[in-house]
């Protein structure tokens, strides 16, 4: 079996090093390197390990067009999880060289501490880490990133972004949307309850506030996409981050509006926070249209922001697209994608 | 961005200087255009602070600004370029009050007032693409078309002996000690920078001018670290960790350790110094505490393997932070004028985050096997013990003492240093300050006649003790310090350095060893009159220099 030498050059200008064996896809050849890369589904649905190949040879596997779009794939685009090496390659990330993990991802347990309806078919589920020999009691993580939360008893096994910041009492604060047929919302709605018990594995994803100086943020959300903005926001806050940001909050209809009371706080601890919440189906209480549509209202005022979206690859898409038509440098414009449960 | 003010700048045959999109230390361009205009600024501060002061009217706002904005500017200490659009919004408000106090003082003098130009008339731009537009037309290099770089040279030589100067400055502030003399000679300095000085000569006086500002300034940290904490003494500590919740504090800031070491009294919590923190465990007033358990890691440039593998909060008080990486970045936390982007900074002097963690991290699991090293060894314990030393000297016991000091790097030709220690016959005692020692400060070098062959002497900043005992020592003698059996061999890395260094050529002291590299700064020119004039050499191999100090000698 033949090796191929792959190059991976981060965002921040830095280079890695790893040998890929035929047939082995990038993000398994890295981990075998002890080189940790953003990945989630690893089956090519997500879009976590999205890079670009900028030299080599290289076939990819199937990938979902919502992780993958053909005008992606064009330029270069791919997916980790489902690249393979025909020859030695040089990839690039559109993420620094901090963001990559060089130990295995944290695995840990946890107990639900909290579960309450917030509106909207929206649950906010508060996970209490366990103290951990290695780790101790608090949850370390960068605002935006995501974690593993598996149950037990079943296996079941679903990626949520985490809403809150980082703390030395090993909180976690997930904001999640019950879909009807989605086995995690139903083990939430019938099963789970204070004191349950939760396998945790992460903190994962290179989705995280990028250190900016002092330029404008945009914080897109679509639906539960608020999660990782409020995390950001809140960290901001935290720090005493004076950059003018606006979060653009959408959602269908006034009924699935949630979380308003964690926006009226940070409202009253970042004053250069403004909101822009959206209604699809505008009933007269806030703006009418699509979280994009506030991303653009936002780019006329402040078009040298850094842009967050998160929410549904059609929303996401629409957004990189929207800003990029405004000028906005791909290298300042950051997603992530939800998962399809 | 254009940077060339630390030991590990950029170099290549065109020349050196950092001047891609990020320097060498990590520091951004955004980030080092953002310094150079804040320093401009500072420049403004001063013309009217200094004309102030010289009519009886000194401007104590400024007295605090000043050597805290300088001091983020210095090498690995601030990374963050919101921290430097406010200092420099700051930076204009003083001004403003500067000036306004000039006015009154010039006012009630019966003066007429002198109308500044330069720096002075600096208005900071409403946004960033504005502030970076004004950078860029002050950068470390402006003038260098029309002045030369002979000039522009000796102009950053004394800017970064500034920065050196006002973080001693800051350091003994922050301890409650400072002296009008310290607070004038760096006005002075700052505002001889805005006149963009073209003379070589005065350029040269001014230099050693601000070398004995920042002997002065020494002599106040001196005072305020024996007066805050007591006379350093001979102390064994340990440099392996203990079973327990751990706290490791970084930096050069013992009144931060201070307040640690009280706040988590009686909490099982043991706190560690790390890097230049070292010395302080020679303290008395710090090693009465019990739990203060020792030192771990080595020098700065090794952080980001022994802050990883530390299972608990890390403490960064003060120069030198290099970039937090992912395993670490939510438990080390940043005080005063460090920073770094998504790195807690702790305001107020509340380290209450910092108990918390230590509380939830796991700490060490199990004692290491022990390890002590010996350190405490300032002027007072070694003036102590002078009759013993001049005997050892007159009797031939002690042939000579080699002063290795200063900063340590990642650069190879640091083994030179390591190399000279362990090369250096057994009838020499070296001294050693700065962090540079932890290349060999773990190995044995036995005694003569009772007096240990390595003496630790502390910090950077206790070069004074290094100028006082080699100053007592050639009273002694009756000769000159140039004349002792005593050879200096300097690593340099940062601009504390570059103020140190000029400190003792004001004093006179010749023929010091410098390196690993000469700075970037200097041209050929002016190496060749610090060469004339002073006899600075730079390192060449250990063999080499130890037999040339030891023929010299004798």
């Amino acid at each position: 079996m033949s090796e191929h030498q792959i190059r991976l050059t981060t965002r921040d200008g830095q280079s890695l090093n790893f040998a890929c064996a035929d047939g082995e896809d990038l993000i398994s050849a890295a981990a075998r390197a002890d080189i940790h890369l953003p990945a989630l589904c690893k089956g090519g649905g997500c879009g976590a390990c999205h890079a670009t190949c900028t030299g080599g040879d290289f076939h990819l596997g199937e990938t979902s067009r919502d992780a993958l779009s053909d005008d992606a794939r064009q330029h270069g685009g791919v997916l980790l999880c489902r690249t393979y090496a025909d020859s030695d390659l040089e990839i690039t990330t559109p993420y620094d060289h901090g963001h990559i993990s060089f130990r295995p991802i944290p695995q840990r347990t946890g107990t639900v501490a909290g579960l309450e309806h917030i509106g909207g078919q929206t649950v906010r589920l508060v996970v209490q880490l366990d103290d951990d020999p290695e780790l101790g009691t608090g949850a370390e993580f960068d605002p935006g990133q995501f974690v593993e939360l598996t149950v037990p008893e079943s296996g079941l096994t679903r990626a949520y972004s985490l809403a809150n910041t980082a703390n030395w009492s090993g909180t976690l604060v997930f904001l999640i949307r019950l879909h009807p047929t989605g086995q995690f919302s139903r083990w939430l709605k019938d099963t789970a309850n204070v004191g349950s018990r939760l396998q945790v594995r992460g903190p994962q994803g290179a989705f995280v506030l990028q250190d900016n100086g002092t330029r404008p943020r945009a914080f897109v959300a679509g639906g539960t996409g608020i999660a990782p903005m409020l995390a950001m926001l809140t960290r901001m806050a935290e720090f005493g981050e004076g950059n003018r940001c606006r979060l653009v909050f959408g959602v269908t209809r006034a009924s699935d509006l949630f979380a308003l009371d964690m926006i009226d706080t940070l409202r009253a601890d970042l004053p250069a926070l403004s909101v822009d919440i959206r209604l699809w189906e505008s009933d007269g209480s806030q703006s009418a249209g699509t979280p994009v549509d506030g991303l653009q209202h936002w780019l006329t005022e402040a078009l040298n922001s850094d842009i967050y979206l998160c929410g549904p690859p059609a929303m996401i898409e629409a957004g990189e697209r929207a800003a990029r038509d405004a000028g906005v440098p791909a290298t300042r414009i950051f997603s992530e994608r939800f998962l399809p449960t | 961005m254009f940077c060339y003010q630390c030991e590990q700048t950029y170099r290549s045959e065109a020349g050196a200087g950092c001047a891609a999109s990020k320097g060498l230390c990590g520091k951004d361009a955004t980030t080092s255009d953002l310094q150079d205009l804040l320093i401009h600024a500072v420049k403004g501060i001063a013309q009217y602070a200094w004309r102030a002061r010289q009519l009886g009217a000194p401007v104590t706002a400024t007295e605090r600004f000043i050597p805290n904005a300088m001091f983020t500017t210095l090498t690995n200490v601030n990374f963050t370029p919101a921290r430097f659009v406010a200092l420099i919004a700051e930076a204009a408000a003083l001004r403003d009050a500067a000036r306004a106090a000039y006015e009154r003082a010039a006012q009630q003098a019966g003066q007429a007032i002198e109308a500044q130009s330069g720096p002075a008339a600096f208005a900071p731009a409403a946004d960033m693409d504005g502030l970076l537009k004004q950078a860029a037309t002050v950068g470390i290099l402006a003038g260098q078309d029309t002045a030369g770089a002979d000039v522009i040279g000796l102009r950053n030589l004394i800017l970064y002996g500034l920065k050196g100067v006002c973080a001693y400055a800051y350091h003994a502030q922050v301890m409650g000690y400072d002296d009008a003399s310290i607070y004038g000679g760096i006005e002075k300095a700052l505002d001889f920078l805005a006149g963009e000085p073209t003379d070589v000569p005065r350029l040269l006086e001014e230099a050693l001018a601000l070398g004995q500002v920042n002997f002065k300034t020494m002599e106040v940290l001196d005072a305020a670290n024996t007066g805050s904490f007591g006379t350093p003494e001979p102390t064994s500590v340990r440099v392996t960790p203990i079973a327990g919740k751990a706290i490791l504090v970084s930096g050069h800031e013992f009144k931060d350790l201070l307040n640690i070491l009280e706040l988590t009294q009686d909490t099982g919590i043991n706190v560690y110094t790390h890097g230049e923190m070292l010395p302080g465990l020679a303290y008395p007033k710090l090693k009465a505490y019990p739990h203060l358990a020792g030192n771990y890691g080595g020098a700065w440039q090794d952080q980001q393997k022994d802050f990883a593998s530390f299972p608990g909060p890390i403490v960064m008080t003060s120069n030198c932070l290099i970039e937090p990486q992912p395993g670490y970045r939510q438990r080390i936390f940043t005080l005063g004028p460090v920073g770094w982007p998504g790195v807690r900074h702790l305001d107020g002097k509340d380290y209450s985050a910092v108990v918390q963690a230590a509380k939830a991290l796991p700490g060490f699991k199990e004692d290491a096997p022990e390890q002590r090293i010996t350190i405490g060894f300032a002027r007072n314990t070694v003036l102590g013990v002078a009759d013993k030393v001049i005997e050892g000297v007159k009797s031939g016991a002690i042939r000579h003492f080699f002063l290795i000091g200063g900063c340590d790097g990642a650069l190879p030709g640091r083994n030179y240093y390591t190399d000279f220690a362990e090369q250096a016959p057994d009838d020499t005692v070296i001294l050693t300050l700065g962090c540079g020692k932890y290349r060999f400060n773990k190995g044995e070098f036995g005694a003569i006649g009772g007096i240990p062959r390595l003496l630790d002497l502390g910090q950077c900043s206790d070069s004074y003790s290094a100028i006082v005992i080699a100053s007592e020592l050639a009273k002694a003698f009756n000769c000159g310090v140039n004349d002792l059996p005593l050879s200096l061999v300097i690593s340099w890395f940062e601009q504390k350095a570059a103020a140190v260094l000029l400190t003792l050529l004001s004093l006179g002291v010749r023929n010091i060893r410098l390196g690993p590299t000469l700075p970037a700064f200097l041209t050929p020119n002016l190496i060749n009159v610090l060469v004339g004039t002073f006899g600075i050499q730079t390192i060449s191999t250990p063999e080499a220099d130890i037999a040339a100090s030891l023929k010299k000698a004798a």
